[in-house]
């Protein structure tokens, strides 16, 4: 299956959901940085949180931002990737297409947002006079990791939605959960010792706490977690893709 | 080419997605099997259309997204060179928010094309649909037939060594259809192989070198297409039997065997058929337009009674020229005993065109309403052929039949085209 034509329906993904709209593309970016104006008013403004051992008043916004850009990009690709078969139904059902590498569509489409709306952030943090360390060169491997992840996950689920579509249902509270389970809204530092041991186990404390540890604190994101990600995101894969093979034609069937 | 070996299919048919999972772990089985294709094997060589006939669920739509790589088959193999395009029921892949124009970038890649191909046939696509603006509109305003007409041009300018086609052509106007008919020759004789799927015996016949008839997932039949849709026709006819003898179907096997396709009820049996001229000879050819005599004698080897005898001819490719039987005709007949003999004789004033035709025969019991039996107990395709040649003393025209037109040419008055 030619990467032409992944690129292609990456293209379409952004272009063509908010067809027949009048703003079109735009909507994409929209609902990333209006989450974060909220959060950003919300709590920086309304309830005057601020992150200890910082002065500026948007720290706790750029805390926030740094870690719902990624998380966005990650559960949308999650969430997306692992529906995909049933989405893209009526074109499975009636063209040959490479199921293993069609999802893959979902993760480039989920990047262009995320670089966009990053692109917004780092003038932001320019502006502000809050600052960028070099250390921002690493976002690119760190982005590459999570998503790595966040669509082998997808895949070996997307496996298993088209026999079970109770899954999609779940696939969303189970992110719900997740989301609160990492710390992007709190601080790393307020949680208990023993919840601190097991976040260890949260693959996306991997990845939210690496953007954080970049953007806020500028020091060099937590390489070997980083490492255990990359090695278990590898490990799906392969998993996912070998068990996708068993199933493929059952899958075919079932759609 | 395409070369298919030994392909067959299972669906398993699961009460709830939940059984699936229960069979899984407890190792017990907890669905239906339902056999879509059994052992199906077949050729087409480049340049060559093949016809698959068969009843509704025959397995004639499993087949065919077997061999454009949507299902994948339990066992067998298929070998396919060059590309492949289905035409797989309207809109393959369609969004219907997107324009026409839109719909044939998206339909393109999915069809193979990358976009400088499509850029470079865009307008060779647009002006075969002869949507004209309607083009740069959203195809959700598109009617059924101008959608099959967009999808059918996408996929032909898409080039394929093998093209699909399945019932989609059904809907679009005569027009259209004929368009399309013309398009699917021009891509024949340029080497591209064709499977056709459709209920249209005569467009099979026309169209195909070969032909497949499917019943229940299995190939009955595989031949001349003339020859396997007469098969087709028996195992209607079959179904459509309500008289207590089972009707039996022999197929016209090449070189041995008979050579004239039959179902038969074996209750009658056809004793002799004659093509006569005006003096009473037999004939093999004829010139056209003279009146011929055809005599054929049917013996009844059952109590028959309401018997009917039709007459059937039929052109080189198995298209229906003229069929006709007693009842239709508003003949009254008369009850036969077993054993006796009844003699048809038959005048027809043969006004057809030159060629090849054949004649057959058909024997009924018991007709009602328009034009329906309750007993099929004959019919014998292409007992005789019969050569016409044109006639000498006639015009000069083409096509099925003369028509024996009046003309009159005259000159307009001056005072007549004043007037406009």
């Amino acid at each position: 299956m030619n990467l032409h034509f992944i690129f292609d329906l990456a293209k379409r993904d952004i272009t063509e959901k908010y067809s027949g709209s009048t703003l079109g593309a735009i909507w994409n970016f929209i609902y990333p940085l209006v989450n974060i104006f909220i959060f950003t008013v919300i709590f920086a403004n309304l309830m005057g949180s601020r992150l200890p051992g910082s002065s500026s008043t948007y720290s706790y916004g750029f805390y926030l931002t740094a870690g719902i850009i990624p998380w966005t990009a990650f559960s949308n690709t999650l969430l997306r990737t692992s529906t995909v078969f049933l989405d893209k139904k009526y074109i499975i059902s009636k063209v040959k297409v490479n199921l293993s590498s069609f999802p893959l569509f979902i993760a480039i489409s989920e990047s262009i947002t995320f670089f966009v709306t990053m692109g917004i952030f780092l003038i932001l943090l320019v502006i502000s006079g809050y600052g960028v360390s070099r250390t921002i060169l690493l976002v690119p491997l760190l982005y590459l990791i999570q998503q790595m992840f966040a669509y082998g996950l997808g895949f070996l689920i997307s496996i298993f939605v088209v026999f079970i579509r109770d899954l999609k249902e779940m696939i969303n509270i189970v992110l719900q959960f997740w989301f609160w389970f990492t710390p992007i809204v709190y601080l790393y530092d307020v949680l208990p010792e023993f919840a601190k041991k097991i976040l260890v186990l949260n693959p996306a404390f991997a990845f939210i706490h690496g953007y954080q540890s970049i953007f806020i604190y500028k020091e060099f994101p937590d390489l070997e977690i980083l490492m255990y990600l990359a090695l278990t995101a590898c490990v799906i894969l392969f998993i996912s893709y070998f068990i996708f093979r068993k199933l493929e034609k059952d899958i075919r069937d079932c759609i | 080419m395409i070369k298919v070996s030994r392909i067959s299919k299972r669906f398993t048919s699961y009460h709830s997605p939940a059984d699936r999972l229960k069979e899984k772990i407890f190792r017990k089985k907890y669905h239906r099997d339902i056999i879509a294709l059994e052992n199906v094997s077949f050729e087409v060589k480049a340049g060559e259309t093949l016809g698959i006939v068969g009843q509704n669920g025959a397995g004639k739509s499993t087949l065919l997204k077997i061999l454009s790589g949507i299902l994948l088959p339990d066992e067998g193999s298929i070998e396919i060179d060059g590309k492949i395009t289905g035409l797989l029921e309207l809109g393959t892949g369609f969004d219907h928010e997107l324009t026409g124009l839109d719909n044939i970038f998206m339909n393109g890649t999915f069809l193979g094309m990358d976009k400088n191909e499509i850029e470079r046939k865009k307008n060779a696509i647009i002006d075969f649909t002869e949507l004209g603006n309607f083009i740069y509109e959203p195809i959700k305003t598109y009617s059924s037939g101008m959608l099959m007409r967009l999808a059918f041009s996408i996929a032909m300018h898409a080039e394929p060594k093998c093209f699909l086609v399945d019932e989609a052509l059904s809907v679009g106007d005569v027009y259209f259809q004929q368009k399309c008919m013309r398009k699917i020759l021009e891509f024949k004789n340029s080497g591209g192989s064709i499977i056709f799927v459709s209920h249209d015996m005569n467009a099979v016949k026309t169209l195909c070198d070969l032909t497949i008839l499917l019943d229940s997932g299995c190939i009955v039949s595989y031949g001349k297409p003339k020859d396997i849709i007469d098969h087709y026709h028996g195992m209607i006819l079959k179904k459509s039997h309500l008289g207590e003898t089972e009707v039996k179907i022999s197929e016209k096997k090449d070189l041995m065997g008979p050579q004239e396709s039959k179902v038969s009820t074996e209750e009658v049996e056809l004793l002799s058929f004659k093509i006569l001229d005006l003096t009473g000879k037999e004939m093999t050819y004829v010139e056209s337009e003279k009146v011929i005599t055809i005599k054929y004698r049917v013996k009844a080897l059952k109590e028959l009674s309401d018997p009917h005898f039709g007459l059937h001819i039929r052109n080189r490719l198995g298209v229906s020229v003229f069929e006709t039987n007693t009842y239709c005709m508003g003949e009254k007949t008369f009850p036969l005993k077993k054993g006796q003999v009844a003699e048809l004789k038959w005048e027809l004033d043969l006004l057809l065109s030159a060629g090849n035709y054949s004649f057959s025969v058909g024997v009924a019991n018991k007709g009602y309403g328009r034009d329906a039996f309750e007993e099929y107990l004959f019919l014998a395709h292409d007992v005789k052929v019969l050569e016409v040649i044109p006639n000498s003393s006639s015009i000069v025209y083409s096509g099925i039949f003369n028509m024996k037109p009046k003309v009159t040419v005259q000159e307009e008055l001056l005072e007549q085209i004043s007037h406009y």
